[in-house]
C-alpha cells in the first residue's frame, strides 16, 4: 500500500507540493505567533529578573522600566539626589544604585552607574576588569568594541543624532559576560563621569557648569546648553552620594527580603516618587501583548482554517477525478478498508508532512526575528517548543486526519461499477 | 472452475420504467468459454457488473458454485471477487508509477494476502503473457504489453472465472489477436471460466457459446461446439 501511495504521490508531485506548502506556510503563521510572543515573555521576565525594585520620579512606570531596565531611549523625569543616600541608609535595602543614561557611542547607549550594580547584578567578567576611575568603561558583552578602546560619547543616539563630546573619553577596561538583557550592549561608565559630562555634581575641574541647577540627560527638559562639562580621567570613583547628589531618571534597589520589597515599594509611592517591581509593569505589557498575539492568532487560525477548507475542496475534486481509478482498484479485489486508506494517508501524509516543515519554518522565523530583536535591543529572546506546542502538532495532526477522512469517505462509499462506468 | 445460474434476474436504475436487465434464466457451464454480445445500451456491462459482483442485485439470483452473490454484502462480495474473479478491461487500468510486476500483485497486496509463493506466480504469469522485463513501469509499455500485464493481475490468485469486458477494444488487430489468443489459453490452461463481452467477430467465432443481448434480454444464444484454442 505505502508504494501505491508514493508511486501516486510521486505522479502527483507538484499538486502534492503545493498542498505541503500551503499547510507549511499555514502552520508555520500560527507557530511563529505563538513561539514569538512566548519568547517575548521570557526574555522580557530574564531581562528584568535581576532587577527588584526600581524608583523614579512620578511619572509612567512602564516608560520607568523600559528606560531604566530595557534602556529604551527615552527622556525620564528626575528624582531627587537626597533619595539615593536615603535608600543607602535605609535597613531594608540591600544595596541601591543609581543610573544615569542619554549618552551613546556607535549606537550603544552610555549608561552610568556605580561598581555595586556591576557587580551584583553580572555574571562577572569575560575580560578585563571593572571600572576604578572616572575616565575607565566596562562593556557590555555584545558591545562589538575591544577591552583598550576609547569610548567618546555622543549626546542622544545615533538615530536622534546630537553632538559629541570630543574632549572627553572613556577608556575600555573590561568586559563582562553575557547576561542576555539589554545591558549586554551597553557601555557601562562611573556615574560620576555621566555627571560631570553634563556639568553637573561635584565637578572641581569644571568651568561653569558647576553652578547649574540640577538636570541630567535624560531629563525632559533636558538642554543642550548643558554639555559642556569634562572629566577627570585619572579621579578615583566616589560612591558615597550625599545631599548634593544631582536629579537622578533611577535608581534601582535591592531589598533585603520579599518583605521589604513591598515596604519599600509602598513607602515610595507618592510624594513626588514611584517604585514599581518591574514585573508587575510587564503583567501589563504582557497583557497587551496577549491581546495582540490573541488578534494574530485569529488571523492565523483564519488563514489555517482558509486552508483546511480549500483542501478538502481539492482532494474532494481530486476523488472525483480519480474515481475510475478508485473503482478499478475495488473492481480488482482491493478492500473498501484499503481504499479508505489509500485516500486517507495520501492526504494525511501531506498534511503532516506541511505541519511538520510549518513547524520548522516557524521556528526559524520566530528565532529570525527574535535574533534582530536581540540585535536592537540586547534581550536575548529563548525561542524553542515546549510540550504545549506538541499539544498543538497532535492537535493539527488529529483535525488533518478528521479532516482527510471526508475525501477517503467518499471514496469508501463509492460504488466500483458506478465508478467504472464515468 | 465454476458454474454460473442466474434467475429471475431484474436490474433497475431509478427514473427509468423498464429495467435495464430482465433474465428469467441463465446458465453457464463451468470451464465454458461464452461470448455475450449485443449493441450499445444492450446490459452487456451491466450483465458482467452483476456476475462479477461490482453491482448490487435488485431482485433475483446470481449463484456461482453454489455461492448466492446476490445476497452477499458489498464488503463480502468484494472479497468474493478478488479471490474468484479475474477482471480484464477494455482501459487495462493499470497504475502508472508501478511496474509491470507490482500492477500485478497490488490487488492482493492491499488485501494482505501476498506471499512469496503469490510473487513468483506473478513473475512466472508475466512471462507467460510473453513480457520479459516484469521491473518495467506499465506507463512506458505499449497497449499490447499493457493488456497483456492486465491478464497477468487477472490470473494472479487463479480465479474460477475471467471476465473480460471489450478486452481487444483498444488494441490494434494485431495485438487483439495476439490479446484473444492468450485469454483463451490461459483460461483453458486455467480451467476458468471465461465470459467476454465483446464486438469482435474474430474473438467472438473462437468462443463456444454466444449469447446476444438486446434491451437488457437475453435474445439468442448458440453453442457452437468445442472451438479449438
Amino acid at each position: 500500500m505505502i508504494r501505491f501511495i508514493i508511486a501516486d504521490l510521486r505522479r502527483l508531485w507538484l499538486g502534492c507540493a503545493v498542498v505541503v506548502l500551503l499547510v507549511a506556510l499555514a502552520t508555520a503563521l500560527g507557530v511563529a505567533v505563538t513561539l514569538q510572543e512566548r519568547s517575548l515573555r521570557l526574555g522580557s521576565a530574564r531581562a528584568a529578573d535581576k532587577f527588584d525594585l526600581v524608583i523614579g520620579a512620578s511619572g509612567s512606570e512602564t516608560q520607568l522600566i523600559l528606560s531604566s531596565i530595557f534602556l529604551q531611549p527615552a527622556p525620564l523625569p528626575l528624582v531627587d539626589g537626597e533619595l539615593l543616600s536615603k535608600l543607602a541608609a535605609d535597613p531594608r535595602v540591600a544595596w541601591a544604585a543609581p543610573v544615569g543614561f542619554g549618552d551613546s557611542f556607535a549606537g550603544y547607549p552610555i549608561v552610568g552607574t556605580t561598581t555595586t550594580l556591576v557587580t551584583s547584578t553580572t555574571p562577572g567578567f569575560g575580560e578585563g576588569r571593572l571600572f576604578a576611575a572616572e575616565g575607565e568603561a566596562v562593556l557590555g558583552a555584545s558591545v562589538t568594541l575591544p577591552v583598550g578602546a576609547v569610548v567618546k560619547p555622543m549626546h542622544g543616539t545615533a538615530e536622534t543624532g546630537g553632538p559629541t563630546h570630543t574632549d572627553i573619553a572613556y577608556k575600555v577596561v573590561g568586559k563582562l559576560k553575557p547576561t542576555g538583557t539589554p545591558w549586554d550592549r551597553a557601555i557601562l561608565v562611573p556615574i560620576q563621569a555621566v555627571w560631570h559630562v553634563h556639568g553637573l555634581g561635584d565637578e572641581p575641574e569644571h568651568e561653569d557648569g558647576g553652578t547649574e541647577p540640577a538636570a541630567t540627560v535624560a531629563s525632559a527638559t533636558h538642554d543642550e546648553d548643558h554639555h559642556h562639562g569634562g572629566i577627570d580621567p585619572d579621579a578615583p570613583i566616589v560612591e558615597d552620594f550625599g545631599a548634593d547628589t544631582p536629579g537622578l531618571p533611577a535608581i534601582l534597589v535591592k531589598p533585603k527580603s520579599i518583605a521589604d520589597a513591598y515596604r519599600l515599594r509602598q513607602a515610595y509611592r507618592g510624594n513626588g516618587t514611584v517604585a514599581v517591581f518591574p514585573g508587575e509593569v510587564l503583567t501589563g505589557l504582557y497583557a497587551t501583548l496577549g491581546d495582540a498575539k490573541m488578534v494574530l492568532s485569529a488571523v492565523a487560525a483564519g488563514s489555517q482554517a482558509l486552508v483546511a477548507a480549500a483542501l478538502v475542496l481539492v482532494t474532494v475534486i481530486h476523488v472525483g477525478q480519480r474515481r475510475r481509478q478508485i473503482g478499478a482498484l475495488r473492481a480488482f479485489g482491493a478492500p473498501r478498508v484499503a481504499v479508505f486508506l489509500i485516500v486517507w494517508l495520501e492526504l494525511l501524509l501531506l498534511v503532516a508532512l506541511g505541519i511538520g516543515l510549518g513547524f520548522v519554518c516557524g521556528l526559524l522565523a520566530a528565532q529570525f526575528g527574535a535574533h534582530l530583536f536581540t540585535a536592537k535591543s540586547g534581550v536575548i529572546l529563548p525561542v524553542g517548543f515546549t510540550r504545549d506546542d506538541v499539544r498543538l502538532a497532535l492537535f493539527l495532526l488529529g483535525f488533518a486526519a478528521v479532516l482527510s477522512a471526508v475525501p477517503a469517505l467518499l471514496a469508501y462509499r463509492q460504488s466500483p461499477a458506478q465508478a467504472l462506468r464515468s | 472452475m465454476m458454474p454460473l445460474k442466474v434467475q429471475s434476474l431484474a436490474v433497475s436504475f431509478p427514473g427509468l420504467a423498464t429495467p435495464v436487465l430482465s433474465i428469467a434464466n441463465l446458465e453457464i457451464a463451468a470451464g465454458s468459454r461464452v461470448a455475450l454480445t449485443g449493441g450499445s445500451g444492450s446490459g452487456k456491462s451491466t450483465l458482467l457488473n452483476i456476475i462479477a459482483g461490482l453491482e448490487r442485485v435488485g431482485s433475483g439470483h446470481v449463484v456461482w458454485g453454489g455461492q448466492d452473490i446476490a445476497r452477499l454484502s458489498e464488503g463480502r462480495r468484494d472479497r468474493w471477487r478478488a479471490e474468484n474473479v479475474g477482471l480484464v478491461m477494455q482501459d487495462f487500468h493499470l497504475f502508472a508509477g508501478l511496474s509491470a510486476l507490482d500492477n500485478v500483485l497490488l490487488p492482493a497486496r492491499l488485501s494482505r494476502v501476498s506471499t512469496p509463493d503469490l510473487v513468483k506466480r506473478a513473475h512466472e504469469l508475466i512471462e507467460t503473457v510473453g513480457l520479459k522485463r516484469t521491473g518495467q513501469p506499465v506507463e512506458t509499455m505499449s497497449r499490447g504489453e499493457m493488456q497483456r500485464v492486465a491478464i497477468a493481475r487477472a490470473l494472479l490468485r487463479k480465479p474460477g472465472v475471467i471476465i473480460a469486458d471489450e478486452p481487444t477494444a483498444s488494441l490494434d488487430v494485431e495485438n487483439g489477436e495476439a490479446v484473444g489468443d492468450l485469454l483463451l489459453s490461459v483460461a483453458a490452461g486455467a480451467g476458468s471460466t471465461l465470459v467476454v463481452a465483446t464486438h469482435d467477430q474474430r474473438m467472438i467465432e473462437r468462443l463456444d457459446r454466444r449469447i446476444v443481448l438486446r434491451g437488457g434480454c437475453i435474445v439468442g444464444d448458440d453453442v457452437v461446439g468445442k472451438v479449438p484454442v
